[in-house]
């Protein structure tokens, strides 16, 4: 009986640390994007997790909710198409000139100093689209420095949640 | 002439753009609800106004450590984005003292997001962009024309807001809603217009950041939230947004975006780093945002859901009123040099064209070759013998706009043979100048030497059909061409006759001569002198109109026989106790005034018969003088009784006799001209002359009476006619 008792614990013990396990370690960063005054609308941005190879793996937060202008972020788009993700829980608003965005971003820690990037993506309708507005190695050091945007955007910076 | 051009360029821009804008109202009038669904679902905190920031911020960074953006929209709703007790992020409503959420944003509606963009760009981007720019701008000059209109149809920036006459549904309409709604219009054309320009960046929106400089933040002394000036001096409802620091470091701050400006604040030390002022142009975007939108106030959004309504009433009304007036313009089966009877037109807005035309179609009906155009039109015609003219009047007593060069013309072109011609004014006596350029055009006629009078100047009151008819019956008496007015007017109408009994008759047998005679009406009739009795002597569509002066409560005729006179001489026939039939005409232009303080009366023979009447019914005993001519003192006789009793009982103030074939041998004007100054006082004070008898006897006096005017009141004969100061009826 104890014996059944203990395997039957050790069962359940091991399911549970299996399934921790098969759950990713993920940690939370707050990203503040601040906007350049560049002149009209809001921009659509999509910030997403790129593979060494320069390949797209995730997709990290999409700021513009309306799907109709989905298709001017070119690259990404092609990706979002051909692996469809729910993306609703990581949907915000998309931000016009001069603003400033912050965001939580979900990060799984085993993609740090691992040789992935992470991707802004940026366009704005009937203007120039940004395939990357910014881009900044995955590493623990960067995600506390300030990174230079090359197109609507200014600057990203990180902090951990 | 101006009038035009502004018509024409207001309908002209409606045409350009009445597609356009029947999509934009449409949209518009849905779009005008979006504020009205949003302001019914309440976020917004009670005592909202009163919050500032020093009591706000701290409470808000208190329930949310991590909240990193604040944003006040047009309803007042305070939204926060932050992250909730799990780490997720949050966007909602929160109350903004204690941070409490009062509900999550919605997603914009769909439906509404795609009328917007509808509304805004005709989904075609840039181009429908410009494209709704150039309707507003075009909107903008449409009202603009329409209030010029307005200020000219009302004759005067000051009785912009009198009262309209009323032409047609339309057209009422049409004038009295623009008067009401142009205010919104104009203002949805304006910021709409201001608007888009904008977004072509044709004004400076450019806004500055804030920039600031890190080497002297300071991090001493340390200020609590609720002690910083900046917060305690601003209250939530001045702010656009607010940027929590993104870290505790001192070198993150607040940036507080406010309706004109962005201000950067120490988050440790409450200075301000940094301070940029938006140029104005964002400023007035704004406004015209909260404006054209209605985002700001529930009750604007609907005053404007009403105002593009009323858009699409007026490009309705609009076009029913250009097409009713395109409607009757008419085409010439003959050549103008072909005619015998040319009708000349002054119509401003068509309705007085109707009329024309269908006296013109009459004539084409019997045969007679007819040419109708506008008196701008007026030329040499070398067949003519019949000259009908047929106007309005406009504004302060002007010409229509197709009858403005009429009176150079007819100075330019005289006829080379002689040409009778008749004036019939159409008007209402709800503008005080009725009917003033038809009299001018009476006038200007009667002093070529070509023009005969064929009948006297008629008027038209509010079109109405019995004064249409009086100068139908009249012109057809004297032209022997009949005009059928029933046709014209569209009425079927019998006329009812009435029995009237002879009670006196002085006939006396003889072959020529004047006489009276009286009769009694059967049943009570409602006639007063100055009326017009229509008589059927051969009972066909033949009538007979004689005046009326109602003495002792019986009809007076005064009548001169005519050798084969069809109505003179059934008239002389009648012996007494005979019955006969007849109909009375309401002739309420030449009744006796009922305000005038002195009245002057005229005439020449038969025509005294309705101031016979005039004068016994005065019972208000309104001082009256009479100035009448006849060919000799016998033809006096018969009306001597009636003008004694007259004088003694103060009826009668003064009597002048004028004969012509005796003693003197003077014209009723001759005396006239020798009362000059007393006439020209009557007038000034306001009161009336009144003249009836032969045409020739009324050009007579009325060029003496003209004179008179121009000599010692400074104003034209026209301005009396007009006031209703110089009464005639004659035949």
């Amino acid at each position: 009986m104890s014996r059944l008792l203990k395997i039957f614990i050790l069962t359940i013990a091991l399911a549970f640390a299996g399934r921790t396990a098969s759950v990713a370690q993920t940690n939370k960063y707050k990203c503040m994007i601040q906007m350049s005054n560049y002149m009209g609308d809001g921009a659509y941005i999509v910030i997403s997790l790129i593979d060494s190879k320069g390949a797209y793996e995730k997709t990290l937060y999409v700021l513009g909710s309306d799907k109709k202008w989905y298709n001017s972020l070119k690259e990404w788009n092609k990706f979002y198409k051909a692996k469809p993700a729910n993306i609703s829980a990581i949907t915000g608003a998309s931000v016009t000139g001069g603003d400033r965005s912050v965001n939580v971003i979900e990060i799984e820690t085993s993609k740090i100093d691992a040789g992935y990037k992470i991707r802004f993506e940026s366009a704005v309708e009937d203007k120039k689209y940004n395939v990357s507005d910014v881009e900044i190695p995955l590493t623990t050091e960067s995600l506390g420095a300030k990174t230079d945007g090359t197109g609507y955007i200014r600057y990203v910076r990180f902090s951990a949640n | 002439m101006t009038i035009s051009v502004w018509r024409y360029s207001h309908l002209a821009l409606a045409v350009s753009s009445f597609l356009l804008l029947t999509l934009l109202s449409v949209t518009g009038i849905i779009l005008a609800f979006e504020p009205v669904t949003q302001k019914t679902q309440s976020y917004r905190a009670d005592g909202f106004s009163q919050v500032t920031l020093a009591q706000s911020l701290p409470a808000l960074r208190k329930a949310y450590p991590d909240i990193s953006e604040l944003t006040v929209d047009a309803n007042q709703f305070v939204k926060i984005k932050a992250t909730d007790a799990d780490g997720k992020n949050l966007n909602a409503y929160v109350n903004p003292l204690t941070g409490k959420v009062l509900g999550l944003p919605k997603k914009e509606s769909e439906f509404f997001e795609t009328v917007k963009s509808l509304h805004r760009s005709l989904f075609m981007h840039e181009t429908g962009r410009a494209v709704i720019g150039i309707t507003a701008f075009l909107l903008m000059l449409i009202t603009t024309s329409g209030i010029v209109l307005i200020v000219q149809r009302q004759r005067g920036v000051k009785r912009f807001f009198k009262r309209i006459v009323r032409d047609s549904f339309a057209q009422y309409y049409h004038v009295v809603l623009g008067r009401i709604s142009l205010i919104p219009i104009l203002i949805i054309a304006l910021s709409g217009t201001y608007l888009s320009l904008a977004r072509f960046n044709f004004f400076d929106t450019k806004k500055e950041s804030v920039k600031v400089d890190f080497d002297n933040i300071k991090s001493t002394p340390e200020r609590k939230p609720t002690e910083i000036e900046i917060f305690k001096n601003t209250k939530l409802s001045e702010v656009e947004s607010i940027e929590f620091p993104f870290s505790e470091d001192v070198e993150d701050y607040y940036t507080i975006k406010l309706n004109d400006r962005e201000v950067a604040v120490n988050q440790i030390t409450g200075d301000i780093l940094s301070e940029v002022k938006y140029p104005k142009a964002v400023v007035y975007s704004n406004l015209s945002l909260d404006l054209h939108t209605g985002r700001t106030n529930m009750i604007w959004a609907l005053v404007l859901a009403v105002a593009a309504a009323n858009i699409l009433f007026f490009i309705y009304s609009g076009f029913a009123m250009t097409i009713k007036r395109r409607a009757n313009r008419v085409g010439n089966k003959f050549k103008a040099d072909e005619c015998r009877f040319i009708i000349l037109v002054g119509s401003e807005n068509g309705s007085t064209y109707r009329f024309a035309k269908a006296v013109h179609q009459q004539l084409l009906k019997q045969g007679q070759k007819s040419f109708i155009t506008e008196l701008n039109n007026y030329a040499v015609f070398s067949k003519a013998e019949h000259l009908i003219v047929i106007t309005a009047t406009y504004g302060i007593g002007d010409a229509p706009t197709n009858a403005s060069k009429f009176a150079s013309l007819l100075k330019k072109h005289p006829q080379m043979q002689p040409v009778h011609y008749s004036v019939l004014g159409f008007g209402s006596h709800a503008y005080p100048d009725f009917c003033q350029f038809a009299f001018e055009a009476n006038n200007l006629l009667s002093q070529q030497a070509w023009a005969k009078p064929l009948v006297d100047i008629h008027t038209v009151n509010d079109r109405s059909p019995q004064e249409f008819e009086l100068w139908a019956e009249a012109w057809s008496q004297q032209s022997g061409i009949m005009i059928d007015a029933l046709p014209v007017l569209k009425i079927v109408e019998k006329h009812k006759l009435t029995a009237f009994k002879v009670s006196s008759n002085t006939a006396s047998g003889a072959a020529e001569g004047t006489f009276s005679v009286r009769l009694k009406t059967k049943r009570r009739q409602k006639v007063t002198s100055g009326d017009l009795l229509a008589i059927y002597p051969a009972n066909d569509h033949r009538e007979r109109l004689y005046s009326i002066g109602v003495v002792n409560n019986e009809v007076q005729l005064s009548v001169r026989l005519h050798e084969n006179g069809l109505g003179s001489g059934f008239l002389n026939r009648l012996a007494v106790g005979e019955y006969m039939r007849a109909r009375i005409v309401q002739n309420e232009h030449f009744h006796f005034p009922a305000k005038s303080p002195e009245v002057v009366m005229i005439s020449n023979g038969t025509g005294i018969a309705p101031f016979l009447g005039m004068i016994s019914q005065n019972q208000r005993n309104v001082p009256c003088h009479l100035y009448c001519g006849f060919r000799e003192s016998a033809s006096v006789n018969g009306y001597q009784a009636v003008l004694d009793e007259g004088k003694a009982s103060g009826k009668l103030m003064h009597l002048n006799i004028a004969l012509s074939r005796e003693g003197q041998k003077q014209y009723v004007s001759d005396l006239i001209a020798r009362d000059a100054d007393f006439m020209a006082n009557i007038l000034s004070a306001k009161g009336t002359i009144m003249i009836c008898g032969s045409l020739a006897m009324q050009k007579d006096v009325m060029d003496v009476l003209d004179g008179i005017c121009e000599a010692k009141t400074g104003k034209g004969i026209s301005f009396y006619q007009s006031h209703n100061q110089i009464l005639t009826d004659c035949y």
